[in-house]
């Protein structure tokens, strides 16, 4: 399925074709005797407005694999493309551009500037690149997050869902091609994690929005379209319109 | 808890390293100080040593009374004494000499100067055992026409044995045929003096000393005992003529070349201890920086077990180490520095003699003292921080909220600024330099701990012109700059000491040099000003009057002497002038009484000032004493406004002339019928010509120069100063790089979501321009205020204008800024560096 529409800048450049797609990834680290293969040749695809989850024990990779597909980390070997663009042969100033203007990022420890105000964070990779928002999208997202009061709070003044929410605005707003989401509600607790969440969930299904969400939580995983399984740097499941029991299911057949 | 201490430090090497380099500088300037102190000291000791080293005893006249400067003023004693003295049993030899005012001629026409030291004639004593002259070429001077020029200038100049050259004398200049080179001592020339002497006889008539000798130096027979023929010597003397060993004459002499060289001393010890204050703000700055970042580590020391007591030991025992190393560092580079100063006294014409660089226990225990000292004082308030964090702190999320004890601030900083102001006060009035100097230390520390209250708001408003033009990252800047008011004051403290400091002087500077020009217009009414080139030259020939009288076109010449007179008991300056045609040359106000007509009369004028200060009025006879002359009085002529060329004592030249042995004018004013102008000038200067040691300068001019001094006096002030701002600037550096280190997770997170890493530059590099302006702002506020309390302090001392420079003081905070933007280079390329990952990952 291939959501096109207003809700995706890019989606006229490259109507077609996944979000962002890694092909033969390889990442090894330390020297020859003790090295350690993180992801072992992943090829994986997150296709365009979907919400895919990966899942996998400590020490699958997953990390890894965000980290390589965002522009974070650079590959050993093997290709990331977001949309057409190849990003393994970026340079640093072609990498924080397309973080910048393409992919946005929720964390699980929220990571917002402390001394900006809540508003001032959602603006920030657009005052980044010098760009005006839409002040429309703006609103609508404070109002869907019902974030509206908090806007000229700093993040010491905000709640952890509250702090989440304003760091989903930020990754919202410049309708990136793909937001990446590392354990999101890993610090929240259950009643923040289930509004995030279905937050989440209802930007892939009303905006379009193409969302790839490491996570450890069942639950969240089962809000996703489809959900890959990393182990040792292999993708070893793949679930699609997945529940919470098939993937705790699956999680208990990788753990042996 | 000792490896506790040794792992921090090894961990910290960077920040520490920084740290240390704040110490490092000044202990440097303290030891190469004190290097070259004694090093000059141990030099000149051994070389007078070696000069009277044969000189048994030296035969003078009694100092009449000692001058200000610590010379004693001594009169010629006759000729007769020498016969007397030979005929002492047990005097081998004696033999008189004299010495006054000679300055070559260099070759190419102008003056030989010095810079500073003595231009001096002597007579040559042919005795080698006695002479402090050696002849290293040629024959001693036989005839009135030969001189024999010391090794140093002959050097300079290329004297050869044979030559003619031009001597100007107080009298006419003559010219005189080279016959011998000689060395003082083992040296070249006496510390940068030029020395020619003539024989004898000659000496006495150029000299004015004929039938007179300066002092006569007594060789003793081998064998005699010294004492026995010291009191021998003593009863053949007339009253007022006293014997010594040849031991206290080279004491004396190393003596008054030491005290010297001691203020100079004195003077790079005070800049050594302005950069090493500084540097005591940026190790409280960098350690209470280390102490808040290592709250979690220290306190899970105290979860461990660690007291209290333990705690503090170990961050002091952790600034100890820190100072240990930097003072022993500081030293070694110490030794260097006294190489560096050495060529710098030579560049201002103090000619050091050969000697090798001394090196006493006391310069390692003042650099170990005053480093550790400096840096364990510093860290001792954040040590005092360290204790009071529970050991709760190391589980707990919330990190320690500052600003807590913000009321304790207010009131102690209130105090120290308060108190540092009254010291102030009354050292200015008193005077005494002192309690100047600690209270303007109160004032900065004061400053230091109220600044945090003023941080933020004037942060921002910095920042805001920043955040418009560089968008989010000057936005960013603006607000880490703002984040903790107390580290953004307490780094930009040390910035601020160098500043108040660049600014007070630069606000003295301004006074000086407008009040010098103004008093030239005040006091001088002549066309040409005539005056030794040289700066700190003695005088010039007193025929130089006469020389411009004939010019023509002068309607009126003015000779002005100077000299020392006791007044009341009290050694004072004393002015003469010649009160014919007085007006032209000199612009004299009277108070009281008469002017010229009381100078023609041989009565004392004295200025409107001193005849309060003294309750003295026109017809008090005051008693006078002169070193020549002795005890007298003089009747008060008139009292006259204050007038910065005169002084406050002004007597005739005739009365000047017959108190003063030979003295030299510094200055003769000349009015002219042609006015200042051009040809004016060039005819007076054309009738001067045989005086090359001489300037003649339009009223103009001749304050141009003065302004041109006193901006000569600024800029070595500048240079020593620069020192302090560099230690100041690697504050800057630390923190920055300590808060970069702070915020690596926040930098990699604002590079995660698409900061480039010019904007993440541009960003700590605005944080660095409002922390060094705002220190600036500071500084140079305080500096402004200290700076008009000085020079209004100096008013009767000739300070009558207090002028603010503007401009200097805009250009020094420019000047700051840029200097912030220098000092930010390397935190930002570090921050700009972060691997976004790592950074990341770091919580």
């Amino acid at each position: 399925m291939t959501l096109t529409g207003e809700a995706s800048p890019d989606a006229t450049a490259s109507p077609s074709g996944p979000a962002a797609r890694a092909v033969g990834l390889v990442k090894t680290y330390g020297a020859s005797d003790t090295v350690v293969r993180a992801l072992d040749g992943v090829d994986i695809a997150f296709e365009r407005g979907h919400f895919t989850a990966v899942m996998g024990p400590s020490g699958s990779g997953k990390s890894t694999l965000m980290h390589c597909m965002a522009g974070l980390d650079t590959p050993t070997s093997g290709h990331v493309f977001v949309g057409d663009q190849e990003i393994s042969t970026l340079d640093d100033s072609g990498l924080t551009r397309l973080r910048r203007d393409r992919i946005g990022f929720v964390f699980q420890s929220f990571n917002l500037v402390p001394t900006l105000t809540a508003r001032e964070n959602i603006l920030l990779p657009a005052d980044l690149a010098g760009r005006q928002v839409d002040p429309g999208w703006f609103d609508y997202l404070v109002e869907q997050l019902a974030i509206g009061d908090r806007l000229a709070h700093r993040p010491s003044e905000l709640s952890g869902g509250q702090q989440q929410r304003v760091a989903c605005a930020r990754a919202l707003i410049g309708r990136p091609d793909l937001i990446f989401a590392d354990e999101p509600t890993g610090n929240l607790d259950s009643n923040a994690s289930a509004e995030l969440l279905a937050f989440l969930r209802r930007s892939v299904t009303e905006f379009g929005q193409t969302i790839a969400m490491v996570t450890h939580d069942p639950r969240g995983a089962a809000q996703a379209d489809r959900v890959i399984f990393l182990a040792d740097g292999n993708v070893v499941g793949d679930l699609a319109a997945p529940t919470a029991e098939a993937v705790l299911e699956q999680m208990k057949v990788l753990g042996n | 808890m000792w490896k506790a201490t040794v792992k921090g430090l090894l961990a910290h090497k960077l920040r520490l390293a920084l740290t240390a380099l704040a110490i490092v500088l000044g202990v440097m300037f303290v030891s190469g100080t004190l290097v070259l102190t004694d090093t000059l000291h141990s030099t000149f000791t051994t070389l007078f040593d070696n000069v009277y080293q044969n000189v048994n005893f030296e035969v003078r006249g009694k100092a009449a009374f000692t001058g200000s400067a610590g010379t004693a003023v001594r009169n010629p004693i006759a000729e007769s004494i020498a016969a007397r003295v030979r005929s002492v049993p047990g005097v081998q030899y004696a033999d008189g000499s004299v010495s006054g005012y000679a300055q070559f001629v260099a070759p190419n026409g102008k003056a030989v100067t010095t810079g500073g030291a003595p231009t001096i004639g002597v007579s040559f004593e042919p005795n080698p055992q006695l002479s402090s002259l050696h002849l290293r070429q040629g024959k001693a001077p036989t005839t009135p026409h030969q001189v024999v020029v010391d090794a140093g200038t002959a050097d300079k100049y290329h004297f050869a044995v044979g030559d003619q050259v031009r001597i100007l004398l107080a009298g006419p200049p003559q010219t005189f045929t080279v016959c011998g080179i000689a060395q003082f001592g083992t040296a070249n020339d006496l510390a940068g003096a030029t020395i020619a002497a003539f024989d004898l006889p000659t000496a006495q008539q150029l000299f004015n000393r004929v039938g007179l000798y300066d002092a006569i130096d007594v060789l003793a027979a081998p064998g005699v005992d010294q004492n026995q023929l010291q009191r021998a010597i003593a009863r053949v003397l007339p009253p007022g003529v006293e014997v010594v060993t040849g031991q206290t004459v080279a004491n004396e002499q190393s003596g008054s070349i030491n005290q010297a060289l001691s203020f100079f001393s004195t003077a790079l010890l005070v800049f050594a201890f302005i950069s090493l204050f500084v540097g005591g703000f940026t190790i409280f700055n960098t350690f209470s920086i280390i102490v808040g970042q290592r709250t979690r580590e220290l306190a899970l020391l105290r979860i461990l077990g660690a007291s209290r007591r333990q705690v503090f030991r170990s961050v002091l025992g952790e600034a100890a180490i820190v100072g240990l190393v930097a003072s022993l560092v500081g030293l070694g580079l110490g030794v260097l520095a006294a190489l560096g100063l050495k060529a710098l006294l030579d560049a201002f014409g103090l000619t050091i003699p050969y000697g090798p660089l001394v090196f006493q226990a006391h310069t390692v225990v003042a650099a170990l003292v005053v480093g550790i000292g400096v840096t364990v004082v510093s860290a001792v308030s954040p040590a005092r921080r360290a204790v009071r964090i529970a050991p709760i702190a190391a589980i707990a999320e919330t990190q320690a909220t500052e600003d807590r004890s913000s009321n304790r601030r207010i009131v102690i900083g209130s105090a120290l600024a308060v108190l540092g102001v009254v010291l102030l006060a009354f050292g200015l009035t008193k005077p005494a330099i002192q309690l100047v100097g600690i209270g303007a230390i109160g004032i900065f520390l004061g400053a230091g701990m109220l600044a945090p209250l003023v941080a933020r708001p004037v942060a921002s408003a910095l920042g805001r012109p920043l955040a418009r033009v560089l968008g989010i990252s000057g936005r960013l800047g603006r607000e880490n700059s703002m984040r903790s008011p107390r580290r953004t004051a307490q780094t930009s403290a040390a910035l601020m000491v160098g500043l108040a400091l660049v600014s007070t002087i630069a606000v003295f500077g301004a006074s000086l040099s407008r009040s010098a020009t103004a008093s030239v217009d005040d006091a001088v009414s002549a066309d040409y000003i005539v005056t030794n080139g040289a700066t700190g030259a003695a005088g010039f020939s007193q025929s130089v009057a006469a020389a411009a009288g004939r010019v023509p076109g002068v309607t009126a010449v003015s000779s002005v002497y100077n000299g020392q007179f006791e007044f009341r008991g009290s050694v004072t300056n004393l002015a003469g002038v010649s009160p014919y045609r007085l007006s032209e040359t000199v612009t004299l106000r009277m108070d009281s009484g008469t002017g010229a007509g009381a100078l023609a009369a041989g009565d004392l004028l004295v200025d409107t000032t001193t005849a309060t200060s003294k309750h003295l009025t026109v017809g008090t006879v005051v008693p006078v004493k002169f070193a020549r002359t002795g005890d007298g009085t003089l009747r008060i002529g008139g009292i006259f406004k204050p007038n910065a060329l005169l002084g406050s004592y002004l007597v005739g030249d005739q009365v000047f002339l017959s108190h003063f042995d030979q003295p030299l004018p510094v200055a003769v004013l000349i009015r002219s019928s042609q006015g200042a102008s051009p040809s004016g000038e060039a005819a007076v200067k054309a009738g001067l010509s045989s005086y090359p040691s001489v300037k003649v300068q339009t009223q103009a001019e001749f304050k141009k120069t003065q302004q041109a001094q006193v901006n000569q006096l600024l800029g070595l002030v500048y240079v020593l100063l620069a020192l302090a701002v560099l230690v100041a600037l690697i504050g800057i550096v630390n923190t920055l790089m300590l808060s970069v280190f702070e915020r690596t997770h926040e930098i990699g997170l604002l590079r995660a979501v698409g900061m480039r890493r010019r904007q993440v530059r541009s960003m700590i590099r605005s944080e660095a321009v409002i922390l060094s302006v705002f220190g600036a702002l500071i500084g140079v506020a305080i500096g402004t205020g200290l700076g008009v309390a000085f020079a209004a302090s100096l008013k009767q001392q000739g300070i009558t204008d207090i002028v603010v420079p503007f401009t200097s003081l805009v250009v020094f905070l420019v000047l700051a800024a840029l200097l912030g933007l220098g000092a930010a280079s390397w935190p930002a390329r570090r921050a700009a560096r972060l691997d976004v990952l790592a950074a990341i990952a770091a919580e």
